[in-house]
């Protein structure tokens, strides 16, 4: 058995190449049973957002039909749409 | 008549005795209606292969998710109490389990589009669904603001 010298490296070459990840859209869409009111806390409570920036996407969602509510990794995004079907909206996920 | 309080950090649901049992029937009549909403519940991906890995390893544990959710609406109410005190986690299983049940009423009456309630006929207002969407929205809206409160 035989043990290699370390022979140093000079100028070592770093390969610091970051894959990205696609990115995709959490969508919720309207439904005309679903409280106004409910849907603010439930993306409050899923996304951390404050009380105007829920309301606003809220009212998106209510006046246009659907509002991308994250931007997110397609998995992170997955477990969003789960969630926000554990609450029972309507969602889905798209590649940007 | 029911109220919903916050006290010290925990949601008080108070019912009486008749408010319980008529919540009890509503929960029991439209939980068997549930899986008729989901079957309208659009997909998570537009792509079928996609879409069908989502309903073999999410889509269950979600709907266990629901039905575990009833049972607690159903525990709390069968306890016999007049004064309800739910924790926060019992508090958003009673708010999913209730917009299910709102969806399934929905559902049976073919509300499809905003608005249904100020434009509302006389015919649907007499539906039992009709005044089982509003007086769960009515106790959602409830829970809702004492939660935020």
């Amino acid at each position: 058995m035989t043990t290699a010298t370390p022979v140093p490296v000079e100028n070592p070459v770093r390969e610091d190449k970051t894959v990205r990840e696609p990115a995709w859209n959490v969508i919720v869409w309207n439904d005309p049973i679903t409280l106004m009111s409910y849907v603010v806390l439930v993306l409050r409570k899923l996304f951390g957002y404050d009380h105007t920036t829920a309301t606003t996407l809220m009212l998106q969602v209510h006046e246009e039909g659907k509002a991308i509510v994250a931007t997110q990794p397609r998995e992170q995004a997955e477990v969003s749409v789960a969630r926000l079907h554990a609450f029972g909206l309507q969602a889905t996920l798209a590649r940007l | 008549m029911a109220s919903v309080l916050k006290r010290r950090g925990r949601i008080q649901v108070r019912l009486d005795e008749r408010e319980r049992v008529a919540l009890l029937d509503i929960v029991e009549r439209l939980t068997v209606h549930i899986s008729r909403a989901l079957a309208t519940t659009p997909r998570a991906y537009e792509d079928e292969t996609k879409q069908a890995e989502y309903d073999r390893w999410v889509r269950p544990e979600i709907e266990r998710g629901y039905e575990a959710d009833l049972d607690v609406i159903r525990d709390a109410l069968s306890a016999g109490d007049e004064l309800l005190v739910l924790t926060e986690a019992q508090v958003y299983a009673w708010l999913r389990g209730f917009n299910q049940l709102r969806l399934a009423a929905g559902s049976l009456i073919g509300i499809t589009e905003d608005g249904w309630e100020s434009d509302a006929t006389d015919a649907l207002r007499a539906q039992p669904e009709f005044g089982m969407l509003m007086a769960l929205g009515w106790l959602q809206e409830e829970l809702v603001a004492a939660l935020e409160s």
